[in-house]
């Protein structure tokens, strides 16, 4: 499903990531790691939003550099911390990213419901808890047809009921429309009841198999 | 407090100077480009001698004095530094004295001048303008210093908002909108600045024989009025916009947006070139000027974004521009050359960064 291929991230000239070659099959697949280890940068590096050397292929055809609007079509991200301009309001966003993303009909009123982002649809994130603009990233994320949805502590700031409907549908996901799911988490992943193809350690930059 | 000091030095006074470096520049440009060092003290000599003259000075001094203060209010109530609310601990008489050093550093221009105007003034024995001026510049650092201050105590205030409006907002109108809402001092005094300079030059083809260069060379700063928009419009996107790098957008489609974005922001110098266009320039040339300043506009976007540009390496090519600029129109290079390489620039840079940025580690 994604493989990375002599992947370095660097920042002013230090290497924070080293990749050499690692292949991921579809399904779920579940990264872990201390504070500062790389997830994060892992995580932005695969959904495009940092540059660096090497390469990133999903499905053995879409290359990151090479495809990149087919690439980002098929690759989505939440981010662990989201922020949004103050003003706007998670219809603008929704609005925005759903028509990049090429959003199907009705696709945003389902995920607005899911998430219970209807409630507060029209304010602007400027009055969000951080749980509320954790549940716009996660909708954003959820946005068009993808392949691969890249989520960054999906769990944090989320409230239990939200939470449940979301791996809820997440299941669901993997199990009808066969989408894979990168997670990270600092909190207990069994509560998400999902049944992880893969785990790996993100220590120092590098990426194992987790035993 | 020496431990203090520099640490307030990094968080307001660099940033202040790194951000408005485009703007000094022009305001450098202006004061002591077009005038020599014997006009600019045959200009002090006037406002010693003059009230009125002496209180327009003042009234400049008290805008750059707010453009200081809006930096620090704007930096106070930025999340990254909520951190600095712990300096409310400090023992109030410390931190006044901190604040008015952090002031003196961001008022040094004025407080430059204003020494220079000092000397004068002692030179001439108008003592009576001496210390007018030099409460004047006291007066100055205490207010920035208390507001700054009165804002540390005041961390969330009630203050006017502007009504939150419920239509739906493109992307196009989300910088727009953002720097509208939260650094409108900024919008408000490129944009002035931009459609006075542009005005003021129009209005002056009356008073003798110009030809179409004057207006271009108006055009010439204009622009770079504006040379700070593509850093800020940058900074707004990575910080507030982090998801956008991940959007299926082809480059041509992002440039497109932008060049929405910029025209949108640029409109209103065409409505003050076309209500003041003189008699003797054509309306289109007007038009075909704005064109080509829409098209600069975007090329120093393409530079500016997404690059963490040195203060000073932006200001040297800020610079140059503006001297291989005033020379290419003083040969009388014909606007639609500058248009075709404005816009050929904008998309080849931009092509050119965004091939960059995907292939680079």
């Amino acid at each position: 499903m994604l493989l990375l291929t002599n992947l370095t991230k660097a920042y002013n000239g230090v290497t924070v990531l080293t990749v050499p070659a690692l292949q991921l099959s579809p399904g779920i697949h579940y990264f872990r790691g201390g504070n500062g280890s790389g997830k994060t940068t892992l995580f932005r590096t695969i959904a495009g939003l940092l540059p660096f050397s090497g390469n990133v292929t999903l499905d053995n055809q879409y290359e990151i550099n090479r495809d990149p609007v087919a690439y980002r079509m098929r690759v989505n991200y939440a981010e662990a911390e989201p922020v949004y301009p103050t003003f706007l309001t998670a219809r603008d966003l929704t609005s925005f990213v759903g028509k990049a993303k090429q959003t199907p009909a009705g696709q945003v009123d389902t995920l607005a419901e899911l998430l219970g982002v209807d409630a507060f649809w029209t304010k602007p994130t400027g009055q969000f808890s951080s749980g509320m603009l954790k549940k716009l990233s996660l909708l954003l994320a959820l946005l068009g047809t993808p392949r691969l949805i890249l989520l960054d502590e999906p769990l944090s700031t989320l409230d239990v009921a939200t939470a449940a409907r979301l791996f809820d549908y997440i299941a669901k996901l993997r199990r009808e429309q066969d989408i894979s799911f990168l997670l990270t988490s600092h909190q207990d992943v069994s509560l998400t009841a999902l049944d992880m193809t893969g785990i790996w350690q993100v220590s120092q930059g590098l990426v194992t198999p987790a035993v | 407090m020496m431990v203090m000091l520099p640490l307030l030095n990094r968080v307001f006074t660099g940033p202040f100077y790194a951000r408005n470096a485009g703007t000094f520049l022009v305001l450098v440009l202006l004061a002591f480009g077009f005038l020599s060092g014997n006009e600019h003290r045959a200009l002090i000599m006037a406002a010693l001698g003059s009230p009125f003259f002496l209180a327009i000075v003042f009234v400049l001094w008290s805008l750059y004095l707010l453009k200081t203060v809006s930096f620090l209010w704007q930096e106070l109530t930025a999340p990254e530094h909520l951190f600095l609310q712990t300096f409310w601990l400090v023992p109030t008489p410390k931190r006044v004295i901190l604040w008015l050093a952090v002031q003196t550093a961001l008022l040094f221009p004025v407080l430059g001048y204003g020494g220079w105007m000092l000397q004068v003034a002692a030179q001439q024995g108008r003592w009576d303008s001496f210390g007018t001026i030099l409460i004047f510049l006291l007066l100055l650092i205490g207010a920035g210093a208390f507001l700054a201050d009165f804002r540390l105590r005041h961390p969330n205030p009630s203050t006017l908002q502007l009504p939150h409006i419920s239509l739906k907002l493109p992307y196009e109108l989300f910088f727009p909108t953002y720097w509208l809402r939260h650094e409108p001092l900024s919008l408000v005094l490129t944009k002035a600045f931009s459609g006075l300079l542009l005005a003021g030059v129009c209005r002056l083809y009356p008073t003798d024989d110009y030809d179409q260069r004057l207006l271009h060379i108006g055009l010439l700063l204009a622009i770079l009025g504006h040379a700070q928009v593509g850093g800020q419009v940058s900074a707004f996107e990575r910080k507030y916009l982090l998801f956008l790098p991940n959007l299926p957008l082809s480059w041509a489609q992002r440039l497109g947006k932008y060049a929405l974005t910029y025209g949108l922001l640029w409109l209103p110098e065409l409505l003050v070139l076309l209500r003041n266009c003189p008699v003797a320039i054509q309306p289109d040339y007007v038009i075909w000027l704005w064109l080509t300043g829409w098209g600069w506009l975007l090329l120093m976007h393409g530079l500016a974004y997404g690059y963490e540009v040195l203060p000073e390496r932006w200001l040297a090519g800020i610079v140059a521009a503006f001297v291989i600029g005033l020379l290419l129109i003083m040969f009388g290079v014909p606007v639609g050359a500058w248009l075709a390489l404005g816009w050929l620039g904008a998309v080849a840079v931009w092509y050119w960064s965004f091939s960059l940025v995907r292939s680079s580690a």
